[in-house]
């Protein structure tokens, strides 16, 4: 180990921390006031397949396509990919994602599952210009 | 003509190198696959095949590397992957190569092969992330970046670990004489 080495180590923690922190203190506020309800945006191979509210109440989503087969589950205003055909299950261990900008990909069914706030959220533009 | 004959004899050492490099790397994607690490981020792995990639960068030339690369990222994409999951990992695999090469080349007094080794790691995870972004045409996946950085040091930190102890216990072997003046 060089000097170099531990600059370059605490600046990659540093650079990692100040993109994650944000995120904590953000994800601690947004839990006081559940803020409007989010909506799960499902595209396959660019296409828009499917969006569906997210909410407290257990959903199951089953996603055949082409490319192969994928089941999504919506359950505490969140969503989860809980099975998949694909070779690697690195969808799998996304989890469960319930915030703005949480994202599941599978890359080889070509399938894309992204949360975004439906009214008022602080980082959706749109809303914002309404 | 001596210095032909020690001349081709160099090609063929370093052909040999390349192939046994490649093909280890493979068997450590393949062992890597074999381990149930849950590394809770996505897209997170050991890297493990990165110890050869370092190591053929140590003792061979750039184009050498790049050629074992190459063979490594097809190799594995036959054995494991499908058409769309090798674009990703040429394109890691590239990224990765192309910015620990560049780090031997600038920064080889300041940098162990540990710092080395991490910046492979995250720009493997960069890469993919650009192709994956691209594909998809969106920026949403930049989302597991941080963590990706995180875990890329930890990773980075044990495969440079390996590559420090892989190094001179290969310069041992009578292969790799022809290969130590050039990098010393």
């Amino acid at each position: 180990m060089k000097r170099g080495d531990i600059l370059l180590i605490g600046l990659i923690v540093v650079i990692a921390a100040v993109f994650l922190v944000p995120r904590w203190l953000d994800g601690e506020s947004s839990e006081k006031y559940h803020n409007g309800p989010r909506i799960a945006k499902i595209t396959v191979d660019g296409k828009p397949f499917r969006t569906v509210e997210l909410t407290g109440e257990e959903q199951t989503i089953e996603i055949k396509t082409e490319f192969g087969y994928n089941l999504l589950k919506v359950h505490d205003y969140g969503i989860e990919m809980i099975d998949a055909d694909c070779p690697d299950k690195v969808c799998l261990t996304f989890g469960f994602i319930e915030r703005n900008g949480g994202t599941i990909v599978c890359l080889p069914h070509k399938l894309l599952v992204e949360i975004e706030g439906a009214s008022g959220e602080g980082d959706d533009l749109d809303a914002v210009v309404k | 003509m001596p210095s032909l004959n020690e001349q081709s004899n160099l090609a063929l050492k370093r052909t040999v190198i390349v192939a046994i490099f490649a093909a280890v790397a493979v068997v450590l994607s393949l062992v890597e696959s074999a381990i149930p690490l849950n590394m809770s981020v996505p897209g997170a792995k050991l890297g493990l095949a990165n110890i050869m990639v370092l190591t053929c960068l140590y003792f061979l030339r750039a184009r050498d590397a790049f050629m074992m690369v190459l063979l490594k990222t097809l190799l594995s994409a036959f054995i494991f992957g499908t058409f769309s999951s090798f674009l990703f990992s040429i394109m890691g695999a590239l990224f990765s190569f192309a910015a620990m090469w560049f780090l031997l080349v600038v920064g080889r007094k300041r940098l162990s092969v540990i710092g080395i080794s991490i910046i492979g790691g995250i720009a493997h995870n960069i890469g993919q992330l650009t192709a994956a972004s691209l594909y998809f045409n969106t920026t949403k996946i930049f989302y597991y970046l941080p963590m990706l950085l995180i875990m890329g040091v930890l990773t980075g930190i044990a495969v440079g670990i390996a590559v420090k102890y892989l190094i001179p216990s290969l310069s041992k072997l009578s292969l790799f004489e022809g290969f130590l003046a050039e990098t010393a």
